[in-house]
């Protein structure tokens, strides 16, 4: 009862911000001139604001439930979709866009693709041990990331400083301000499908935290299952980093802030992490869009709150342990 | 034609042999005890034997053949009781429990009522009644290796393969484990496979005792049928001089007892030689 009121609390206050949110930036929208019908003002809030809401509350929602994934997968708290190479990869192949191709969706796209190439690689190179460990995959994503790296500081030496180069940070530092109408929609729908399987996949995924034998005791197809909800929890993320660039610490923080309020890690805690993921991503926005005149990363307040949070829950282990 | 039967199994890590050419066989309704000094292979051959290790050698139970079964199909024939679960994240018992349901469930489906009845029922059973939305981290060792238990007895399974699982019990709590696992096989038929530390419980709770030395099994007796002399022969060899005897409690239960043969500040042997 007590988990089911947080989820209906957080599912509100999602709301709250989102509608909040789209009333927010340097295009004043009121809904008197709305409701009159003017022209620009729908324009803006179709072409706009929506997508740029939809992107934020989705788009965290869809890190949430993905770190929850990882760091139960893992066994680890402080795993996150980067464990698996695929930031480093997006950011290798939104450098590759904003150098040889040309628009938004050609940045997007390449971005989508890298990540999938990363991921591809990491899971690919597990396979070169047959034992299946999470370890494995863990270090294949380890190898998949400096080599991702090293791809992106090869293109970074290329670009030129004042305009490539400035994009490809920028890019890496996260943000919604390029989010519009326009091809939006596979992302979404992608992050949308991925997530409806994911919460479906609770079950499994709650096995899989078990010892690898002890899973496998339980019936579950150890090896098949983890890459299944591995590779949808990674299309997940690649699908939202790759329209919004890199956002730091909403897969890690998210569920953690879930599991301190229901105490365990059932599918409504899950769900929770997916809403508390969608606040934090939409807070964010709107603070990059209001402290200062300039638009800033929404990364920087994402960082803000999760630095300190992550020296919190380092001590708060060590005082547990 | 024995129920569960093990035809030379063979296991190793790398090109190191752990298990080497075991054999043995279990009736149905047979409570099977391994035995063995610390690093002896039990543990290395109760994983062989649930398809957890890959190794040579073929187990068979009630006519299948384990190896060429799916992870779903051997959890529906053998439910395994690790040393140590490894769920290290925040879970109530009662989905603890439930996940003994797992093999019988589609990819997506949930837990029936039913199904949750029956946990409560199976905590109440191994005396965590009440504990169903307790954190399974913050039980201790001991319920934790009750609270597993009871996810293996709501399991429909024909065999039960237990890695010590007393280990962490106190000397009441051992004794109802083992004497439910025996309640468990004689109401549903099937057998099970112990190993254990303590050769007293295993000497009074099971019907037959297989003794493991370096990845072999050197010897196997009845306590109940066998002379007691050779019990006492296959001990000595693991434990080092050891004298039996049967004692009958005031309960009227005649048990058997284990003493040291050796004064108690003497070692009878290195430790070395028993590893």
């Amino acid at each position: 009862m007590k988990t089911k009121s947080i989820c209906l609390a957080a599912a509100l206050l999602l709301l709250g911000l989102a509608a909040a949110s789209l009333f927010i930036g340097k295009y004043p929208l009121s809904i008197e001139l709305m409701a009159a019908g003017d022209d620009m003002q729908w324009r803006v809030f179709r072409s706009l604001r929506l997508p740029r809401v939809l992107v934020g509350a989705v788009g965290g929602f869809a890190l949430g439930i993905s770190g929850f994934v990882f760091q139960t997968v893992f066994r680890n708290p402080l795993a996150s979709p980067d464990i698996v190479g695929v930031s480093s990869g997006a950011s290798a192949g939104a450098a590759v866009g904003i150098l040889f191709l040309s628009g938004g969706m050609a940045v997007t796209g390449s971005a989508f693709l890298g990540a999938l190439a990363a991921v591809g690689a990491a899971i690919s190179l597990s396979f070169l041990d047959r034992s299946g460990k999470n370890s494995t995959i863990v270090l294949a994503g380890i190898a998949v990331h400096a080599l991702s790296q090293t791809v992106l500081m090869c293109l970074k030496l290329t670009a030129d400083p004042e305009r490539e180069l400035a994009s490809i940070e920028y890019w890496m530092m996260g943000s919604l301000s390029g989010v519009s109408a326009h091809g939006v929609g596979g992302n979404l729908m992608l992050c949308l499908g991925c997530t409806a399987l994911l919460l479906l996949l609770h079950r499994q995924i709650l096995v899989l935290s078990a010892e690898e034998g002890e899973a496998r005791m339980l019936g579950v197809s150890v090896g098949m299952m983890r890459l299944a909800v591995l590779l949808l929890a990674t299309l997940n993320v690649a699908s939202v980093i790759s329209i919004t660039g890199l956002i730091s610490f909403i897969g890690l923080l998210a569920p953690h802030i879930a599991r301190m309020l229901t105490g365990d890690n059932r599918i409504r805690t899950m769900l929770l992490g997916g809403y508390c993921g969608g606040i934090l991503l939409v807070g964010a926005d709107i603070l990059a869009r209001s402290v200062s005149a300039a638009e800033l990363p929404v990364s920087i307040f994402t960082s803000l709150i999760g630095a300190p949070f992550l020296v919190w829950l380092i001590t708060r282990r060590g005082g547990a342990s | 034609m024995s129920y569960f039967s093990a035809e030379s199994l063979c296991v190793g890590y790398g090109m190191h042999p752990i298990i080497e050419n075991c054999s043995f066989s279990l009736e149905s309704g047979c409570v099977a005890g391994i035995l063995g000094a610390n690093g002896s292979g039990k543990t290395t051959l109760l994983r062989a034997v649930c398809g957890i290790l890959p190794h040579d050698g073929r187990c068979t139970l009630d006519g299948c053949t384990l190896e060429s079964l799916s992870s779903r199909s051997i959890a529906n024939l053998c439910a395994y009781i690790p040393q140590r679960s490894g769920i290290s994240i925040d879970i109530p018992v009662i989905d603890v429990v439930l996940m003994g349901f797992h093999a019988k469930l589609g990819i997506l489906a949930h837990p029936t009522a039913h199904m949750r009845q029956a946990a409560s029922a199976a905590l109440e059973t191994v005396g965590l009644g009440g504990m169903e939305e307790r954190n399974y981290l913050h039980l201790s060792e001991g319920q934790k290796q009750l609270c597993i238990f009871a996810r293996t007895l709501v399991t429909d399974c024909r065999m039960l393969i237990l890695d010590e699982p007393e280990s962490a019990l106190d000397f009441r709590l051992r004794y109802r484990m083992l004497a439910l696992l025996r309640q468990w096989i004689s109401d549903r038929g099937g057998c099970a496979l112990i190993a254990l530390h303590d050769p007293v419980l295993a000497l009074n709770c099971c019907d037959r005792l297989l003794f493991l030395s370096e990845g072999r099994i050197v010897g196997a007796v009845s306590p109940a049928s066998d002379p007691k002399h050779e019990t006492e022969s296959w001990l000595s060899s693991v434990y080092g001089p050891v004298e039996l005897s049967r004692c009958v409690s005031r309960a009227g239960t005649e048990q058997w007892v284990m003493l040291r043969d050796a004064p108690m500040h003497e070692p009878t042997d290195s430790v070395e030689d028993s590893i």
